[in-house]
């Protein structure tokens, strides 16, 4: 897991990634010129449209978080036409790509923030693509956040900035179902919706089979079969429950074990208490690390909430999204819950023992999946969308802020230039975006530019000392011990 | 009680550490001892008295020494031990330190990988009736005469989750819907105790409100003159009362606010923040806390800083809408800044969750406070508002033993709380109770 | 001219007296400043008038002996205020349609105090537009004089209101219009088609008349009657005339008509643009003023169209903060043309819309763009910049006289002219 992949570029089939979540290290193919994605089946298809055109840009010397377990020390991300083309140390970069000196810097999957509301409009209408505002507050802040994709309604949609186009990423991907305790007579008709559309498929199938020998055969009547079940079954969408509770959620874990298909429990609060049940069932949880709920009275066996929710989950094999206390954008003053600290929401997943990669997971790849946009965005590799985030420090270090936002390879927000964070710990104007243009502009020519940038080289050799990569259990250097050493507040104690 | 807290010691989290974690654990002293001059500058700075020799135990007594990869003291001298000794006898703090020699007989827990920090207090609570506790009577707007003694549940359930996010003393007043809602109690968040086995001080303060609540709809209050009239000519007979050597029955806890034995909480926030430290820093200078100070009231930081006034900030922790400079402000960063007294931070608990209050200095520094003022933030700081420096807020000889074992940095929401003690008596240990928060 | 005698017929004897009497219709009028707007300032200006018109301007231009000559060193002149989008004197209203084929015209009432207050303040030229959302029509161009609609009116189909918002109603209303418009085409294309093959049909039976003109199907007048191939009696192809709804569109497609699209955000103007896709077409940008406004981040991606704005002369703020921002200033330094017009429809707001402008002078607009906002750039949103909106050689002679500078508060109208008449002020000879 934390072998260097330095000379490489780092490939990894999409369904490999959904099958096993746990093997984080994923495939790593040596790189292949330019055959990187064609190969593959779930190649992002904006790549395979920008493939050969569009603007080049290049994050350079930052350490590359790719989200697939690797770390890439003083690494470069290439991308085209905001389509990452290379990531890792010999990238040649074209004399016209836009630069983005990334020195010093962790570089991330840009964050995917499950069921949002207020992000991708103003007006909280539920149409995206023609109301989609680029230029929104909200939308900016969400950037300086790290959140490059989110769900709103029914919609996954990408964050772009000053664009509309394409923003609406998938539509209608979860078919929402109510399955709960307190209403029997709708669980049961749904359990029978299940049986009758599991029914159908099978006489389905034997009738395909049968159909090759006996052409005349006619195809079995859907009538009566609830299509959004069949596309359930079908795997060609996901069925998203809202559940709370022990019972309705073992429920749910065995009717989708019944019929085979994939449930997304959103809620989930007492799913640490079945998680073997949805481990099995091959669930998606959707969890808030800090929901509080007391156990019920009448319950004898374990319940209520628990901060290990997440952890238990994650050891059960249940893939883990993690949400927001709150799904808006929260500006009145209380800091920490709402969907700008998404990274701190983890946090408390990993507090209750989810690992530090699960928690990266359940903040960018695993929602991604949720989404159906897996193939596009949720972690760094060639072929997805270049959507990333450069933090000043560990991503879920509580005092680590974005410096700078790319989404589709353009750079979207940057810290230092907009009024929001820009006084909080600015960095040193020689480090600000400016550097690398100004690099270029006084390099003569392309080549020289790009050696230049190549020159950066014998930096990762030199950081891995200094910045060890934490490993789940550490925590990193502790800042309050900084503090010790801060005379202001020496003489201010007594 | 304590003997079994030594035996869950013996047992604790070294042995149930696994492997993995004891190699990372040596892997995170060794890092911890390695970055030097904090540490070096911490050893000149102790004290004689964390020097000296831990005496035996003597018959009837009972100890126990933690062995921590580094101790945040948080005292007044901010002194941290890379690695750290915390030695307990009885209810107090015996030695904090360098690692040396600890005679036999006392319990020892050796945690490298853990970091030692005084329990956390937060000074605007409402949970010590359990959620939402009894707030205001709502019938007159001065009430001098309450207490919220009397709604006190202990051990309830957010107060144990307090514990198990490290807070150890909490100041629970009543709410803000009157001018005065009356007097707060402080008390320890004990698991399971009684009134006596947790109550540190009753009365432990007063509770004032100023704006943004107290205003009342066709009563005497409805404005902010007249709320300050209301408040005045309390004070006044109070001052009057004591002038006289009176004691009068509703007002006697207000006596003893203005004549200094009881320190006195102020809810009120933005432009309001001026007419607090206007009218309790100055007028009546008694021993007030400005709490709240949310909204734009950052811009009285000066102010504030001039008069001296302590700060407690909370729950909001950064400015946005009213000074609409569109800046998210940290409001602690600000307080900073202007070099206010002494800043601790509030969750108004159950406004946020009683356990969160790391979280909120952690949002402090997220915002621009430095991360060790937050730290303190959370401990000595509104100690020494409340003037109970010399108890709790603290690791320090002679304090009372209110120590929580971090797994890292405290203000760092992935950090999860090992153990707890509460004046010598582990109130929470994760391995024994299962993770609470 | 109708217009001349209108206007002696009108006029009080006392004010009409000294220029009409004048031999030759000539008319001379020196003053210590003219403010052409396109040519800049000219000091000590002499302004030649003839039939209403301009015949000449220039600095200390010698006047030939029997023309009169009004002698005003202390005034300063500037061309008529034009007021390109306004309601003066309408009430109508309409609600969210597609209507671009409606007129305010059947909205006016001739002779309302309104035009008379607006003349007096020196507005010489009004647009005005039809009532409602969506694209509720063209809007018309008179001057704020006539007892009839006929003598006021200066020009119909001046511009087309199109009121755009992000949403999918507003969005699909424009592409929609388009469709149609595509639509249309197609159907140009299948009649030319069949025409052509008619043609040859009837050419091998009868002798093909010659001269036809190719380019007739370009023609922006519809024919009057449909086509009827069949009786060959049609010398050249005559287009299938268009829809109502359509014709517009087609003149905006053709430079002829040009859409004054309302906006209020800097998300509208990205849905507009994602709207109208890859057709090329000019058009112009109405932009509702609030207090917060964010279309300080397309400021250059506006330029880049070369869209004129309208807008008022307000002073607003950075969005959720109590940053000032002076957007026409910065619009028109981002290279835009700009339009500005009175803060609201009651009469104090036209009285005091050149000092509101002057505001803005005063915190950063440039005097140039101010000078053009108030008159040069109104005319040209209304297609009308050949006659109206400066003062140069050839153009309308709708004068304003100031004693001062336009943009200073106690700057008072001392006289007003409109198609070379003085229409409101005293002048002696």
């Amino acid at each position: 897991m934390k072998a260097s992949f330095e000379g490489s570029v780092m490939r990894s089939a999409a369904w490999l990634f959904a099958l096993a979540p746990l093997l984080s290290g994923g495939v790593f193919a040596q790189e292949g010129g330019e055959s990187q994605g064609g190969g593959e089946g779930e190649a992002s298809s904006s790549g395979d449209e920008a493939k050969d055109e569009g603007d080049w840009f290049a994050v350079v010397g930052g350490d590359v978080h790719t989200g697939t377990g690797a770390v890439l020390r003083g690494a470069t991300v290439l991308a085209r036409g905001g389509v990452i083309r290379e990531i890792g140390h010999e990238v040649d970069i074209p004399a016209d790509a836009k630069l983005l000196d990334a020195t010093g810097l962790r570089v991330y999957p840009g964050l995917v923030a499950l069921n949002v509301r207020g992000v991708a409009n103003r007006f909280g209408s539920g149409d995206y693509a023609d109301s989609f505002d680029p230029y929104s507050q909200n939308l900016v802040l969400a950037l300086a956040a790290g959140i490059t994709t989110v769900s709103e309604g029914s919609v996954a949609l990408k964050l772009k900035r000053r664009e509309v186009k394409g923003v609406v990423m998938r539509e209608r991907f979860l078919s929402t179902l109510n399955y709960s305790t307190s209403a029997p007579r709708s669980k049961g008709e749904l359990e029978q919706k299940f049986d009758a559309a599991a029914a159908y498929l099978r006489r389905y199938r034997e009738w395909e089979e049968q159909k090759k020998s006996n052409k005349d055969l006619k195809e079995p009547p859907a009538r009566g079969v609830d299509p959004s079940i069949r596309a359930i079954l079908e795997n060609r969408t996901l069925a998203r429950f809202n559940s709370t509770s022990r019972t309705d959620l073992l429920g749910i874990a065995r009717l989708a074990q019944k019929h085979k298909f994939r449930p997304v429990v959103e809620g989930a609060v007492e799913a640490w208490t079945v998680a073997d049940e949805l481990g099995r069932a091959g669930a998606y949880a959707v969890v808030v690390p800090r929901t509080r709920r007391d156990k019920s009275e009448e319950l004898v066996r374990a319940g209520g909430s628990s901060i290990e929710n997440a952890a238990i989950l994650h050891r059960s094999g249940v893939q883990v999204a993690i949400q927001a206390s709150s799904t808006f954008v929260d500006l009145g003053g209380i800091a920490g819950r709402d969907i700008l600290h998404l990274p701190i929401e983890a946090g408390f997943a990993v507090r209750g023992g989810l690992p530090e990669q699960a928690a990266l997971d359940g903040i960018t790849i695993v929602p991604a999946r949720i989404l159906g946009v897996d193939h596009r965005v949720g972690s760094l590799e060639v072929g997805k969308d270049c959507d990333l985030i450069l933090l000043d420090g560990d991503l879920l270090h509580y005092q680590s802020l974005v410096q700078y936002t790319v989404v589709d390879g353009k750079l979207v927000y940057e810290k230092d230039k907009e009024l929001y964070y820009a006084h909080i710990r600015p960095r040193p104007v020689a480090q600000a975006a400016d550097a690398p243009q100004a690099r270029r502009d006084k390099g003569e020519d392309a080549a020289s530019a790009s050696d230049s940038d190549g020159d950066g080289e014998g930096k990762p050799e030199d950081k891995p000392e200094e910045k060890p990569e934490e490993k789940p259990e550490e925590k990193p250097e502790e800042k309050p011990g900084d503090g010790a050493s801060d005379g202001d507040s020496d003489g201010r104690a007594d | 009680m304590v003997s079994a807290s030594s035996r869950e010691l013996r047992g604790g989290a070294v042995a149930r550490t696994s492997l993995l974690a004891v190699a990372l654990a040596t892997l995170t002293a060794a890092a911890c001892t390695a970055s030097g001059p904090r540490s070096q500058r911490s050893a000149h700075a102790a004290s004689p008295q964390s020097r000296g020799e831990i005496r035996a135990l003597e018959e009837g007594e009972q100890g126990f020494a933690i062995v921590v990869g580094k101790v945040l003291t948080a005292d007044e001298h901010d002194q941290v031990f890379e690695p750290g000794l915390v030695v307990v006898r009885d209810r107090s703090i015996d030695y904090v330190g360098p690692l040396v020699e600890v005679p036999s007989g006392y319990e020892r827990l050796d945690a490298p990988e853990l970091f030692a920090a005084p329990g956390m207090i937060d000074l605007h609570s409402h949970v010590q009736s359990g959620g939402w506790g009894d707030l205001n009577d709502m019938v007159i707007s001065l009430n001098p005469e309450f207490r919220s003694s009397p709604t006190l549940v202990p051990g309830n359930e957010s107060v144990r989750r307090a514990c198990a996010g490290g807070v150890t003393t909490l100041f629970g007043i009543p709410g803000s819907g009157t001018n005065n809602g009356g007097f707060g109690v402080l008390y320890k968040t004990r698991c399971e105790s009684t009134y006596d086995g947790c109550v540190l001080a009753d009365p432990g303060g007063m509770k004032v409100a100023q704006a943004y609540n107290p205003e009342r709809g066709a009563d005497l209050g409805a404005t902010r003159a007249g709320m300050a009239w209301n408040l005045a000519r309390a004070n006044e007979i109070a001052l009057a009362a004591n002038r006289d050597g009176r004691d009068d029955f509703a007002l006697r806890n207000l006596q003893k606010v203005h004549s200094k034995e009881l320190p006195l909480l102020i809810h009120t926030a933005g432009p309001a923040c001026h007419t607090t430290i206007d009218m309790w820093g100055e007028r009546y200078p008694v021993r007030a806390v400005l709490s709240h100070g949310c909204f734009n009231g950052w811009r009285f930081s000066p102010y504030a800083a001039q008069v001296g006034m302590p700060m407690n900030l909370g729950p909001r922790t950064f400015d946005w809408f009213s000074s609409r400079e569109g800046q998210v402000i940290g409001t602690p960063q600000r307080y900073e800044q202007a070099g206010a007294a002494l800043i601790s931070v509030n969750t108004d608990a159950p406004v946020m969750p009683q356990e969160e209050l790391a979280l909120q200095g952690a949002m402090g520094a997220r915002l621009g406070a430095s991360s060790y003022l937050m730290l303190k933030a959370c401990t000595y700081n509104p100690a020494k508002s409340f003037g109970i420096e010399d108890k709790v807020g603290s690791l320090s000889p002679g304090r009372h033993a209110d120590i929580v074992l971090w797994r890292g940095d405290p203000l760092d929401p992935r950090a999860r709380v090992e153990r707890v003690w509460i004046e010598g008596r582990l109130e929470y240990d994760r391995a024994r109770d299962g993770q609470r928060f | 001219m109708l217009l001349r005698t209108f206007f002696s017929s009108l006029l009080p004897a006392a004010l009409a007296a000294s220029a009409l009497a004048a031999p030759a219709d000539l008319l001379a009028i020196r003053v210590g400043r003219a403010e052409t707007v396109s040519h800049g300032a000219i000091e000590h200006a002499v302004i030649l008038i003839e039939d209403g018109r301009i015949v000449t301007i220039g600095a200390d231009l010698p006047v030939e002996r029997g023309i009169p000559v009004i002698e005003r060193p202390e005034w300063t002149v500037m061309p008529g205020l034009v007021l390109p989008y306004s309601r003066l004197g309408l009430d109508g209203s309409a609600g969210s349609e597609f209507a671009p084929d409606v007129s305010p015209a059947p909205e006016v009432l001739p002779r309302l105090s309104d035009y008379r207050d607006a003349l007096e303040l020196g507005i010489t030229t009004i647009g005005l537009y039809p009532p409602g959302n969506g694209v509720p029509g063209q809007a018309i161009a008179i001057r704020p004089k006539g007892d009839t609609l006929e003598e006021m009116l200066i020009k119909e189909g001046a511009y087309l209101k199109v009121y755009f918002r992000a949403d999918a109603r507003s969005k699909k209303m424009i592409k929609d219009a388009w469709a149609k418009v595509d639509d249309y085409d197609d159907k140009v294309k299948k009649a030319k088609e069949k025409w052509t093959k008619d043609q040859e049909k009837s050419k091998s039976s009868k002798k093909p008349a010659e001269g036809e003109k190719k380019d007739e199907e370009k023609s922006d007048k519809p024919a009057e009657k449909a086509s009827d191939s069949g009786k060959g009696a049609a010398k050249s192809f005559v287009p299938p005339p268009p829809d109502d709804k359509v014709r517009p569109f087609l003149r905006v497609r053709d430079g002829k008509l040009l859409p004054l699209v309302s906006i209020s955000q800097s998300a509208d103007w990205a849905h507009w643009l994602d709207a109208i896709g890859e057709r090329k077409f000019d058009f112009a940008l109405r932009v509702v003023m609030q207090r917060e406004l964010d279309l300080y981040y397309v400021l250059e991606e506006v330029a880049k169209r070369k869209c004129t704005l309208v807008m008022e002369p307000e002073i607003t703020y950075q969005v959720a903060t109590m940053r000032q921002r002076n957007l026409p200033a910065e619009f028109a330094s981002a290279g835009n043309r700009i339009v500005l017009i009175p803060r609201g429809e009651e009469l104090d707001a036209h009285a005091s819309w050149r000092v509101d402008v002057g505001d803005l002078v005063k915190n950063g607009l440039e005097r140039k763009s101010a000078l053009d906002a108030l008159t040069l750039a109104g005319a040209a949103v209304m297609g009308l910049e050949k006659d109206y909106g400066s003062l140069e050689k050839g153009k309308v002679a709708n004068l304003l006289f100031l004693d001062g500078d336009p943009f200073e508060p106690a700057t008072k109208v001392m006289a007003v002219m409109l198609d070379g008449e003085f229409v409101h002020g005293e002048v002696r000879q």
